[in-house]
């Protein structure tokens, strides 16, 4: 009975009904008709998901013989798990779409009856094993898309909806050209048995009716160049139609394609290539549109060839046991985020990206916002990650470098517009307001509960990877604090502590050797960065906190990585929690979508490098990067790179001085401290990997030692020449990562502790300085140094942190950062880079000049009058910076309690060269006692300064105020102009200044202005021409043809 | 080790520096004057100088960063010194180079700078930081050649060590650097031009542009301080030259006599040339002296070691 009543069968029933019904109960009462149709839908959900629930429970597939006749004599539908699976999709698609637009729909029965009858085509369509019933369904379908498309009767839609009749009748067309020719071949219509037969389809003929058929349901999948009047309709039909036209119909057609892929198995590289060219094209275009719902149009169209391309390669590969994952995992996610992104669409007024700023004034509805577009984008944890990941290594198993370019290049685009759209939507001020009140949550509930669908269906998809139960943690946690992101400051931030604090006390202990140390550094870093969050009394940071613990856990996460996709995902999550919360700065829109696409960019090139070592070793595991160096010095460079744009490495450092600039203040810290680690982390996870196989890379790690050299020094000139206090610090971020990459490249003991040192160095210092900076920039409110000055007398304690700062990076004895420099040049001259230590003395000559510049132009000479009664730093922000003090001073005091732990860590891969004698450490050139230095350099302190007090004991000392000055020949007009501040190395310019050109930044707004160049002129085919369209469909055929043919 | 005969020997060290390097100035004084015509100061007019300042009533200070600056410069000056052993083989002056090498010695050299650079900011005189920009300007340029002179001689002797690098030089004048390591030594030289201040690189103390530059505010005690450490630090300096150089010393009289032929380089071309720009200045160091530095480094890796 309750097969009987359950049968898919029934869908086609119910609407066919329905469909007669329904003008006769409108006609009586209207509201009883809406109930009718959704209690139609609402039976094809049930419908669905029962079967889709046995299916999965190992049910065979559920066979329909119409006619009382075995196929091939009569029509059969078939209903298994795929057919479920997406019928499921569709019909709860349907079910909400209807709700969503139920004031359109329930104005006329027509519009009823059309919905249901589509509804019921895409269903047929899926079900049907017959080729001439499929052109059936299809015929239906396309002529209630027609009439739906144009619903609002307007010129734009009635305009979008003929084009869309005119290629859906070519396409319509094609098929049953194409099926008549098969049936005249083969004497049969049915799939499967024309897949029994396919033999007998040959020649000219059969490859004609194959193309043909093949032809008809690419142009309904919208292939670039002939899908103009698809993206038309996009734009044109109504919000709630564009939804189910992009995921319902479109998944119907890809459905049916895959159907009858198995008769086309000559045809496969012509179809995944036509599927690339479209994914590429789009996204291309994408990056010039500025029309939200033709975007998403791109968007739709891209995802599609995405999909093409990856059944096609698949089924060509005899990959098909990773077709639901990888084309199932593509096509939910582009269901679910599609669907929701339209309906949003609907919900907004005005037709810019801009206008998305509506949004903000409901927050749940940005945040859902995020997770669409973060869904699209392919990033973790949504199902589109886990597909692109197996995609990609399945591809790679085989050797497909060129389809895997192509697909990561499309992905990197497709990020680029769609980030770029949600900072416009963050950033913008629309004039118009968001009006959901009269509809109620009907519209906006939907895309809220497809978030969640999308959550979850991301959860199911990472079950189906190995992979440790806290690899999704730091999302987890993330949405938990979310849900206490209305509450007060204080409490959040004590939230996140205890988070914080909890996850470091489990993880710690678990981890050992370098991961250990790692995680000793970055977890009670980001701990101390945190104490300083509340620093802004009475500023709310909606989102900061969630997003700060899903960035401390994902770096958690990645130290704990054992696997390559564990280290991947961790890796995508950083990048993600990241980019958001630099783009919570107030004018961090462009900064932080450059930061996105650079660090994406340097992920993508991680994962190529992964899937190669994937296809060499056949291993998922970490420790497979080793055995994959000895075949090629690949994925070593490839992995050196994504790093390396991580640590805003030269040339690819652009990202780099805006992003840190314009984030929060003490994010900064956050970004440069902590974050630029995790590049460190990569590097040794690479390199302790490939130890056996660093001797024989003699080449490559001398370019990379020169240019970790040259980034020092490059990052020390610009950061003598910025003005700006918080370039000035970034810029010094990319001089110090320069010299741990160039330590790291030296690959001797001596030098993978250096490196290690000078990590833990600069974590404590630049924290230091960015908090001290943080709190300057609080008071005095702006971020140019000559506008500062003569603070010290206001910020006694701000400027002890940077002066205890500079002296650790000038790398001056006894402080810390003696030791760092002391390491770098035993490791330079144990390794035989001679003329390197050269350069490096000369770059850390030159961070002198910044380092007099930072301290001096903000805190000594003369203070401006505005200034004169700012008050020191808030509290928050100088605990930790006295914490880092300590800790500084403790490290520089007894420096063994460093370096050896460091020395025991590398010593593992690379065999320690050390000798202690108590705090005496002998290398093989020289010799340091960091515990004596200290203690001679603080009696010998004592001295003078004694005797000052003595004598001053005996005279009288007058303070004097600091403008009270003996100046030479003239008098000082006011202090504001006697504070020499502003370019303060003018000489420094007139002398060397032509190395301080932006060539790389010159070189990468080319890259950009080139690719919008390109999807510039790929729009050109795109005339609105319904004629022009047509004739590209027909010009598409025809390349088609040829290609299949010279195949 | 007796840690308090160390600290003793120490403490001589640094007085026979002292009285040496006030000596030396004195001389140096005479010697440009006699130069330009002049009688020049009476030999002990340091002395006085220094007791004149120490012994001020009165002073004025605009902060404890300001009070701090000599303070650092002294240290700076001493600490230098505690790190070189002056006399090779001589338990009395040979400090406490036991402590670190040659870099900590090239780092230290910094110290001072450092410390009186922020003093001298907190001044609030404009020359100071402007004299500073300079100096610092003109440091990065004129440690290069420095920096890969000191590298040869690292690639000669195999060691960081100044004493062993002054043991290696012992036995005949043909073993010192100068003779074994002739680009090294000249690259060396240019460098010290820079760091001593003389025409045509005293730009730091520029008199007719920014009179003095950054010790312009600091007068009486703190002044005395300076003049103090700019006796032992140049003594410190010197001596770091002839160790690495020249054969370092065996003896104190030899001691003089080198350090005293050293300075008279710096002297000689001083008196008789006028004084770069700074962006010149920077210019020169990066040009010609820098590349004798890189020649010497080649020089030392692809012949020296045969």
């Amino acid at each position: 009975m309750v097969t009987e009543l359950l049968s898919p069968l029934n869908i086609i029933i119910i609407a066919l009904g329905a469909g007669f019904l329904l003008p006769l109960i409108h006609a009586r009462s209207p509201r009883f008709a809406g109930q009718v149709m959704f209690a139609s839908l609402l039976y094809f959900v049930i419908i669905s998901a029962y079967h889709f629930y046995t299916l999965i429970g190992g049910a065979p597939a559920v066979e329909i013989i119409t006619a009382g006749i075995q196929p091939p004599f009569a029509i059969n539908l078939r209903f298994g798990l795929a057919e479920a699976f997406v019928l499921l999709a569709v019909n709860t698609a349907a079910l909400f779409g209807a709700r969503y637009m139920f004031d359109e729909l329930r104005e006329h029965a027509s519009a009823m009856i059309l919905f249901i009858v589509w509804i019921m085509g895409i269903n047929g369509m899926v079900m049907t094993r017959d080729l001439f019933n499929l052109f059936i369904f299809v015929e239906i379908t396309a002529v209630s898309s027609f009439v739906l498309v144009a619903m609002r009767a307007n010129s734009i839609a009635l305009s979008a909806g003929f084009k869309y009749v005119i290629a859906g009748t070519m396409a319509s067309g094609f098929l049953l050209l194409g099926t008549m020719l098969l049936y005249y071949q083969t004497g049969t219509l049915n799939i499967d048995d024309l897949i029994i037969h396919q033999e007998m389809i040959t020649g000219p003929f059969g490859t004609a009716a194959l193309m043909l058929v093949l032809g008809a349901i690419l142009v309904e999948l919208k292939p670039f160049p002939a899908n103009g009047w698809g993206l038309d309709v996009y734009q044109a039909a109504p919000a709630g139609i564009a939804a189910l036209l992009s995921v319902g119909v479109s998944a119907a057609y890809l459905f049916a394609l895959y159907k009858i892929l198995p008769l086309l198995t000559s045809f496969l590289p012509v179809i995944a290539a036509t599927g690339l060219l479209t994914f590429v094209a789009s996204n291309f275009i994408g990056l010039r549109q500025s029309d939200p719902r033709r975007l998403l149009g791109y968007s739709s169209v891209g995802q599609l060839g995405l999909m093409v391309t990856a059944l096609a390669l698949l089924t060509k590969f005899s990959l098909t046991e990773y077709i639901p994952l990888v084309v199932g995992g593509l096509f939910i996610s582009h269901f679910l985020a599609k669907a929701g992104l339209f309906w949003l669409a609907g919900i907004i007024k005005g037709s810019e990206l801009g206008d998305w700023s509506q949004l903000r004034s409901k927050p749940v509805l940005i945040i859902a916002f995020l997770f669409l577009i973060t869904a699209l984008a392919g990033l973790p944890p949504f199902p589109t990650f886990w597909a692109k990941w197996q995609l990609v290594m399945s591809l790679m198993e085989y050797q497909q470098h060129g389809w895997v370019f192509f697909i990561l290049l499309g992905s990197l685009l497709e990020v680029v517009y769609l980030f770029r759209w949600f900072g416009k939507a963050v950033s913008s001020q629309s004039d118009k307001a968001l009006d959901i009140s009269s509809s109620g949550n009907r519209q906006w509930l939907p895309v809220v509960l497809f978030v969640g669908l999308l959550l979850a269906c991301g959860q199911v998809m990472a079950s189906s990877f190995d992979l440790p139960v806290m690899a999704l943690l730091p999302v987890y946690a993330g949405l938990l604090l979310m849900l206490i992101d209305g509450l007060g400051e204080r409490l959040k931030q004590i939230a996140s502590l205890l988070v914080i604090i909890a996850y470091s006390v489990y993880l710690i202990p678990s981890l050992d050797g370098l991961n250990w140390i790692f995680g000793l550094m970055l977890l009670p870093g980001s701990i101390l960065i945190l104490i300083a969050s509340t620093y802004q009394q009475g500023t709310a940071r909606p989102g900061f906190y969630p997003l700060f613990v899903m960035l401390v856990l994902s770096l958690g996460t990645l130290l704990a990585a054992e696997t390559m996709l564990g280290f991947f995902l961790a890796w995508e999550l950083m990048t993600v929690s990241s980019y958001l919360l630099v783009s919570l700065g107030k004018k961090a829109t462009r900064p932080s979508l450059v930061y996105l696409v650079f660090s994406i960019a340097g992920a993508f090139l991680i994962l190529f490098a992964f899937a190669l070592i994937y296809a060499q070793t056949g291993s998922m595991q970490l420790s497979a990067i080793g055995q994959a160096g000895i075949v090629s010095n690949w994925p070593f460079i490839l992995l050196l790179s994504g790093f390396f744009i991580k640590m805003g490495g030269l040339g690819v450092h652009v990202w780099l001085p805006d992003a840190y600039a314009e984030c929060d203040d003490d994010f900064t810290a956050m970004m440069s401290s902590v974050v630029s680690k995790a590049g460190v982390f990569g590097l040794f996870v690479v390199g302790t990997q490939m130890t056996a196989q660093l001797n024989d890379m003699d080449t490559i790690l001398t370019v990379v030692g020169w240019v970790g050299l040259i980034m020092a020094l490059a990052g020390a000139i610009m950061a003598a020449m910025s003005e700006d206090i918080k370039h000035l610090l970034a810029y010094s971020s990319i001089g110090q990562l320069g010299y741990i990459v160039t330590t790291f490249a030296i690959a001797n003991h001596t030098g993978w502790v250096a490196a290690m040192y000078l990590a833990v160095n600069h974590l404590l210092y630049k924290g230091l300085i960015f908090l001290a900076i943080a709190g300057v920039l609080y008071r005095v409110k702006t971020r140019y140094m000559y506008q500062m000055g003569g603070l010290i007398k206001n910020m006694p304690i701000s400027f002890i942190s940077v002066l205890i700062g500079i002296i650790t990076i000038s790398g001056v004895p006894p402080l810390l950062g003696f030791g760092g420099k002391w390491l770098l040049y035993n490791a330079l001259l144990e390794r035989g880079w001679y003329l390197q230590a050269g350069l490096a003395f000369f770059a850390s000559a030159v961070a002198f000049l910044y380092l007099f510049k930072l301290i001096h132009t903000i805190f000594l000479g003369q203070r401006k009058s505005e200034h004169e009664h700012v008050k020191e730093a808030p509290l928050a922000l100088l605990i930790p910076q006295i914490t880092f003090m300590v800790l500084i001073m403790a490290f520089s005091m007894f420096p063994n309690i460093l370096i050896q732990p460091l020395s025991d860590a590398v010593a593992p891969f690379m065999a320690s060269t050390f000798t202690w004698e108590g705090y005496l450490l002998i290398t093989e050139n020289g010799y340091w006692n960091g515990f004596l230095v200290m203690n001679i350099v603080g009696v010998l302190f004592m001295a003078p300064a004694i005797l000052l007090w003595l004598v001053s004991k005996k005279m009288k000392v007058q303070k004097v105020k600091q403008f009270n000055i003996v100046f030479a020949a003239e008098r000082p007009f006011t202090p504001a102009t006697t504070h020499y501040a502003y370019n303060f190395y003018a000489f420094y310019d007139k002398a060397i200044g032509f190395l301080t050109r932006p060539d790389a930044t010159r070189f990468w707004n080319g890259v950009s202005e080139w690719g919008h160049t390109v999807g510039a002129s790929l729009r050109r085919f795109y005339t609105g021409n319904g004629q022009t369209y047509a004739g590209l469909i027909l010009f598409y055929i025809g390349v088609m043809y040829l290609a299949v043919r010279t195949l | 080790m007796n840690w308090a005969l160390s600290i003793f020997y120490y403490i001589v060290t640094v007085l026979v520096v002292l009285v040496y390097g006030l000596l030396l100035y004195a001389f140096i004084a005479k010697t440009m004057a006699r130069v330009q015509g002049r009688i020049g100061i009476p030999i002990y007019q340091p002395f006085l100088d220094i007791i004149q300042t120490y012994g001020r009533r009165t002073a004025v200070t605009h902060g404890y960063m300001f009070d701090l600056g000599p303070v650092f410069r002294l240290t700076g000056g001493l600490g230098t010194l505690a790190f070189i052993p002056v006399i090779y083989g001589s338990e009395i002056f040979g400090n406490f180079h036991f402590a670190g090498d040659l870099l900590l010695v090239m780092y230290f050299i910094f110290f001072g700078q450092l410390g009186m650079a922020l003093g001298a900011g907190e001044s609030g005189h404009p020359y100071a930081p402007m004299g500073i920009a300079r100096g610092l300007a003109q440091m990065t340029a004129f440690e290069v050649p420095f920096a890969l002179a000191v590298i040869a001689v690292f690639m000669q002797y195999e060691t960081a060590s100044i004493t062993e690098i002054v043991a290696a030089q012992q036995g005949s004048i043909y073993n010192w650097t100068l003779f074994t390591n002739p680009f090294a030594v000249l690259a060396a030289m240019f460098a010290f031009l820079g760091m001593s201040m003389y025409p045509p690189f005293d730009l730091v103390t520029a008199p007719n542009e920014i009179p003095i530059g950054p010790p312009t505010e600091y007068h009486s005690a703190y002044l005395s301080l300076l003049q103090t450490n700019r006796a032992i630090f140049a003594g410190a300096k010197l001596v770091l030259f002839m160790n690495l150089f020249f054969g370092g010393a065996t003896n104190l009289p030899i001691m003089v006599l080198k350090t005293w032929a050293i300075y008279m380089i710096p002297v000689l071309i001083g008196v008789a040339f006028p004084r770069f720009k700074v962006e010149n200045s920077i210019r020169f160091f990066l040009g010609v002296p820098t590349l004798v530095g890189i020649i010497a480094v080649l020089y030392m890796q692809y012949w020296g070691t045969v």
